[in-house]
C-alpha cells in the first residue's frame, strides 16, 4: 500500500508545491517509487517544477473520461522513480469539482501502486481540499513563520476538524447540531469546532466517542516554510502544543525549512534546487525532511476512503 | 475553550509535574507566557481577545500561587485533599552556596612581626627606658643609651633617617659646638625617635631642645 502524503497549508505562496517537487525528489533519488499529484486545481504548477512544461495527459483527461484509469493519466518526469499526475491544461471550472467526482479520484488515487504518493493541494479551506487532506492520516502542513500563515493554518485545522464532524452527521442532525452549541455556548461557537465537539459529546456521547478515535488516529505534520535566520525556531513546535493543547490533534513538528533566496533562482530557470544548489542550508533541511517520510515511525499510513 | 483552561489544575496549565522545583515554575511559565501573549506568533488568531485575556490571567495566577512556598503548600493540600495529586515528596533543600571567602575569618598563621612592632615591645617591656624618658633632662647621652638598649646599630638609624652618621654620634655625645642649627636639629632628632618608636616623639624633641639650649649657655 502507498504511502499518501497530502500537503497544504492555508495560505497560497507557502510553498506547498516546491515542498512537494523537493520531497518528492528525495524519495525518487532514494529509490521510492514516488508520484506526485497536482491537486491545486485550477492553479496547478507543479509540472513546472519538476522540468514536466507540456505534460501530455493530465487529471483533467481522467475527469473528462477521456483515459479511464488515473494510473494512465501518469507523465513520466526526467527523474528516474518520480513521476506525476499533472492537473495542467485542465478545464477552467475544474477548481469546482462536484462530489461524486471527488470520490471517484479519492477512490482511484487510494488504488494507484507507488511506494509514496504526495498530493500537493491549494490554498483555501474548500471541501474539495479538505477532503483531499484527509485521504490519509498524515497530511502534511506547510506553514511560513507569519501571522498571515499562522492564522490560515488554525483555520485549515479548525475547517478539517469541522469537516470530520460533519462527516458523521446528515444535514438536518448537523444544524440541530450547531443549533444546541450556540445554544451552549454563545455566538463564537460556529467557528470553534472544539465548542462543536464537547456538545457533541454531550448530547451523542457514542458518535463523540466514535469520533474522537476517529481524530485520534490522524497523525499530522507541520513543516515551517521559509525560517530565516532571525525567525524564532521554537515556533513550529510551539505551533503543534497549542494545536494538540486546544483542539486535541496529533501534530507532529517534522522541521524547519530555511529561507534562501536561490529557490526563487531555482524556480525561474526551472531546475531542481536540490540539484542546482545541494550545499544549501534549505536542501540540507528538504533532505532531512524527505529521510523522515522514509522511514515513518510504526504504522501510521492508512488510507481512508479505500 | 475557556472551561478548557479552568479546568485544569495549576500544574497542568503551566504544564511541569507536582513536584517541580521553583526554576521549573519559572521556566514554564515564560514558555507559556511565549505561546499566549498578545503578541505572540504562534498563537495568532487562535484566541479571542477575551480567551486570551481569560488564559493569560489565568496563568498569571497559577504562576504566582505556585512561585511562593506558603501559597504553593495551601494549594497542594487542596489538591491532595480533593484527591487530584499524590502527596508531594518534600524535596530536600537545594545546597545553598557557601561562600569561599569569609570575611570574618581569623588567619591561623603567625603573623610576622614588623621591626618597628618589635621595637615597642622592646620598648613596653623595658623599664629603664621609660625611666631614662622620665628625666627632667633629655641629652644625647640619654638617647644613646636607650638605642644601646634596644640594640639598634647607629649605621641602621642613619641609613633609614638619611641622618649623616657623624651628625648623629655628635648628637648623642652632646658636642653642643658641633650640633647644627635648630632648625636642622630638630628634624634630625624627630626623625631619630621616630626611627627608634619613641613616642611622644614632639615632646621628647622640645625637651631635648631645650635640654641643648641650657647647654649652649653654659657653654
Amino acid at each position: 500500500m502507498a504511502q499518501i502524503w497530502p500537503i497544504g497549508g492555508g495560505k497560497g505562496g507557502s510553498g506547498k508545491s516546491f515542498l512537494a517537487s523537493a520531497l518528492g525528489r528525495v524519495l525518487a533519488s532514494h529509490g521510492k517509487k514516488t508520484l506526485l499529484i497536482d491537486l491545486d486545481l485550477g492553479a496547478a504548477n507543479l509540472h513546472t517544477m519538476i522540468e514536466v512544461p507540456y505534460p501530455e495527459k493530465g487529471f483533467s483527461d481522467f475527469l473528462r473520461k477521456k483515459i479511464s484509469s488515473l494510473q494512465d493519466a501518469v507523465v513520466r518526469t526526467p527523474m528516474e522513480n518520480l513521476f506525476l499526475i499533472s492537473g495542467a491544461n485542465d478545464n477552467l471550472d475544474v477548481a469546482n469539482l462536484p462530489y461524486e467526482q471527488k470520490l471517484k479520484t479519492m477512490r482511484a488515487i487510494s488504488r494507484l501502486d507507488y511506494d509514496c504518493i504526495l498530493i500537493d493541494l491549494g490554498a483555501g479551506t474548500s471541501f474539495n481540499t479538505l477532503d483531499f487532506f484527509m485521504i490519509s492520516q498524515n497530511g502534511i502542513f506547510v506553514a511560513t513563520p507569519e501571522p498571515t500563515s499562522i492564522e490560515n493554518i488554525y483555520r485549515l485545522v479548525r475547517a478539517i476538524y469541522f469537516r470530520r464532524i460533519r462527516h458523521y452527521y446528515n444535514a438536518a442532525e448537523f444544524k440541530n447540531l450547531e443549533e444546541q452549541s450556540l445554544l451552549a455556548f454563545g455566538s463564537g461557537a460556529s467557528s470553534k469546532p472544539e465548542l462543536l465537539m464537547q456538545t457533541v459529546k454531550k448530547i451523542h456521547p457514542q458518535k463523540g466517542f466514535d469520533l474522537e478515535r476517529d481524530l485520534d488516529s490522524f497523525k499530522f505534520n507541520l513543516v515551517l516554510n521559509q525560517v530565516r535566520k532571525q525567525d524564532n525556531a521554537e515556533i513550529g513546535r510551539q505551533i503543534c502544543r497549542v494545536i494538540e493543547r486546544h483542539l486535541g490533534f496529533h501534530i507532529l513538528f517534522a522541521g524547519n525549512v530555511s529561507y534562501d533566496d536561490h529557490v526563487h533562482d531555482a524556480i525561474c530557470q526551472r531546475v531542481s534546487f536540490l540539484d542546482r544548489y545541494p550545499y544549501t542550508r534549505t536542501a540540507n533541511d528538504l533532505r532531512e525532511l524527505g529521510k523522515q517520510m522514509m522511514y515513518p515511525a510504526g504504522e501510521q499510513l492508512q488510507i481512508l476512503y479505500s | 475553550m475557556e472551561n478548557y483552561f479552568s479546568k485544569l489544575n495549576y500544574y497542568q496549565m503551566l504544564d511541569i509535574k507536582p513536584e517541580a522545583a521553583f526554576f521549573e515554575i519559572r521556566h514554564a511559565y515564560n514558555a507559556a507566557l511565549q505561546i499566549y501573549q498578545a503578541e505572540s506568533l504562534v498563537s495568532y488568531s487562535f484566541f479571542s481577545r477575551e480567551e486570551r485575556r481569560e488564559i493569560l490571567a489565568l496563568l498569571e495566577k497559577a504562576y504566582l500561587t505556585l512561585i511562593d512556598e506558603k501559597s504553593r503548600q495551601v494549594y497542594d493540600n487542596e489538591l491532595i485533599g480533593l484527591g487530584v495529586i499524590a502527596e508531594v515528596k518534600k524535596k530536600s533543600i537545594p545546597k545553598s552556596p557557601i561562600n569561599i571567602f569569609d570575611i570574618n575569618r581569623r588567619s591561623n598563621a603567625v603573623v610576622a612581626k614588623t621591626p618597628a612592632a618589635e621595637l615597642r615591645a622592646k620598648i613596653s617591656e623595658n623599664p629603664d627606658i621609660g625611666d631614662i624618658l622620665a628625666r627632667n633632662e633629655i641629652t644625647g647621652g640619654a638617647f644613646k643609651e636607650i638605642r644601646n638598649k634596644l640594640a639598634v646599630e647607629l649605621e641602621k638609624i642613619a641609613q633609614e633617617t638619611k641622618v649623616r652618621v657623624d651628625y648623629l654620634r655628635n648628637i648623642e655625645e652632646d658636642n653642643v659646638s658641633q650640633l647644627p642649627a635648630d632648625v636642622f636639629l630638630k628634624g634630625f632628632i624627630k626623625s631619630y625617635l621616630k626611627c627608634l618608636c619613641l613616642e611622644p616623639a614632639d615632646e621628647l624633641c622640645a625637651r631635648y631642645m631645650l635640654t641643648v639650649a641650657a647647654n649652649r649657655k653654659k657653654a
